[in-house]
């Protein structure tokens, strides 16, 4: 797609970026303060450390860093570590009112690279020290809080712990292979719902590369480019295992947003899951409308990476299908494969633009 | 004639500050423009605005590429002629500008830029 012809700039309208990836500086050695001196000794001991990637050697970004070399703060440390920065370059540039922080670190390891225990303090302790270090630098900055998904119970409590902080706008739930309409994770969708916050699902960063995490249908890829284009398939089995378990009758306050999963694949999926219901709908009677409904009501995706068919216009064209309300605006800063809003989805008629960019979002988040 | 906007030269400094494989960014009347030397001594001037979706493309990787190549081989070539942007990745042919391997290639925009006098003059 070229847009060499039209200068960056930014939107005129109001922007909500569901996705920003925070990195904690120092690794390990900046959540001390937020762990009992036990955890610290124990993790000072085998001498542990957080890296930016969770990877193997075959899923290394090919051109060496998934984080964008050109956002690294002027004062030091990888893109996204320094939180005064990521406001002058992320938001005022591109004049975002709010942005969801989602950290992967924090995310990985709950998921995949920490054992259970180790996760759960690591989870509290990356929270708090965002909370603290981050959250107070500007109001502009909302929070996606982690859980430590290998333990509902323990994941529920941190929900309960500090879910009412009033920049925390929803819960980052690092996925395991376990399909989210799975009744493992009804403690979590019990309290998210309880303090009304959505739960927001992105890859946490060992997806398809190790056992714990989600992993591509039909076996393991080769490379970083086969991997990063199936990584949409979890989001596809977790709507449709949503709708069908019935987790919206049993949490029908419940909001799921997927972030960086695509979105053109709703429009078959939901088609096929329309169909089959329509089929089949007595196998799972508590299923009582078309399962395009409960997606309608309950579940977002974030827009990043925006497909790019080679003519444009046959994504606005899908897009409109899809219909307008589904879709949140997403850059994934600082990472290579951002979208920043001035360049993104050109083509659609600005009051549906606005709706992307802003209400969607707005509606979704716990922002009031 | 019609269409022809007047060229001015800008000068940008020193040539000996113009280093192989490297961009220095300057800016002329509000505009980036990023500033290398190939390999062959020839100098490069582009405009750091990616064709795709804008990014700050001089600050990319300058290096070379694995040529399109049979499954199972890997041929590296046009060792410095390559210009890799920091977001997406997309490549740039140094020499002429056009993105890589592409049917329909995106195009850097590109300045003449030369030397005289010691000093490295770029026409905006
Ligand atoms: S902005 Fe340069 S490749 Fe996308």
């Amino acid at each position: 797609m070229d847009t060499a012809a039209v200068p960056r700039q930014a939107t005129q309208f109001k922007v909500i970026d569901c996705d920003v990836h925070p990195y904690v500086k120092d690794g390990l050695k900046s959540v001390f303060p937020y762990m009992p001196e036990a955890w610290v000794q124990r993790f000072m001991r085998k001498r542990a450390n957080v890296s930016q990637e969770a990877r193997s050697l075959k899923y290394l970004h090919p051109n060496g860093a998934v984080n964008r070399d050109d956002a690294r703060p002027p004062c030091g440390g990888v893109s996204g570590s320094d939180p005064h920065y990521l406001v002058q370059d992320l938001l005022e540039k591109n004049k975002i009112e709010h942005a969801v922080l989602n950290c992967l670190q924090t995310g990985s390891l709950c998921s995949t690279l920490a054992s259970t225990d180790e996760s759960i303090v690591l989870c509290s302790a990356f929270n708090d020290f965002l909370i603290n270090e981050w959250l107070t630098v500007d109001n502009r900055l909302k929070f996606a809080m982690s859980v430590p998904s290998q333990d509902p119970q323990a994941s529920a409590a941190e929900i309960r712990r500090i879910g009412k902080h009033s920049q925390i706008v929803a819960v980052s739930l690092p996925l395991l292979n376990i399909l989210m309409g799975n009744r493992y994770w009804w403690p979590i969708y019990e309290a998210a719902q309880e303090v009304d916050l959505p739960i927001l699902v992105h890859v946490t960063g060992p997806d398809s590369i190790f056992y714990g995490p989600p992993i591509s249908a039909g076996g393991i890829p080769d490379s970083y480019v086969e991997r990063y284009v199936t990584l949409n398939q979890a989001g596809e089995s977790s709507v449709n295992s949503l709708v069908f378990s019935g987790i919206f009758e049993k949490f029908p306050r419940l909001k799921v947003i997927f972030v960086e999963y695509g979105f053109l694949w709703l429009l078959p999926l939901l088609w096929r899951m329309d169909r089959t219901w329509r089929q089949l709908r007595h196998e799972v009677p508590w299923v009582k409308k078309s399962p395009v409904e409960y997606v309608h009501q309950h579940i977002r995706f974030s827009t990043q990476p925006i497909d790019e068919p080679r003519d444009p216009k046959d994504l606005d064209k899908l897009i409109e299908i899809m219909g307008y309300d589904q879709l949140c605006f997403s850059t994934d800063y600082p990472h290579w494969d951002n979208d920043m809003p001035g360049q993104s989805l050109r083509g659609l008629p600005s009051a549906e633009r606005q709706k992307i960019f802003w209400n969607n979002a707005y509606t979704t988040f716990r922002m009031a | 004639m019609a269409n022809v906007r007047e060229k001015k030269e800008v000068s940008v400094g020193k040539a000996a500050d113009f280093a192989v494989g490297q961009f220095k960014i300057v800016e002329i009347d509000g505009r980036e423009i990023g500033i290398t030397r190939l390999k062959s001594g020839e100098l490069r001037a582009v405009r750091n605005h990616c064709p795709h979706k804008g990014a700050p493309v001089c600050k990319g990787i300058v290096g070379g590429t694995w040529l399109p190549c049979g499954p199972g081989e890997m041929v590296y070539g046009r060792d410095g002629e390559v210009l890799v942007c920091p977001w997406h990745g997309f490549e740039f042919d140094l020499l002429t500008g056009s993105e890589l391997f592409q049917d329909k290639p995106l195009k850097l925009l590109m300045y003449a830029a030369t030397e005289r006098d010691g000093e490295v003059v770029v026409s905006v």
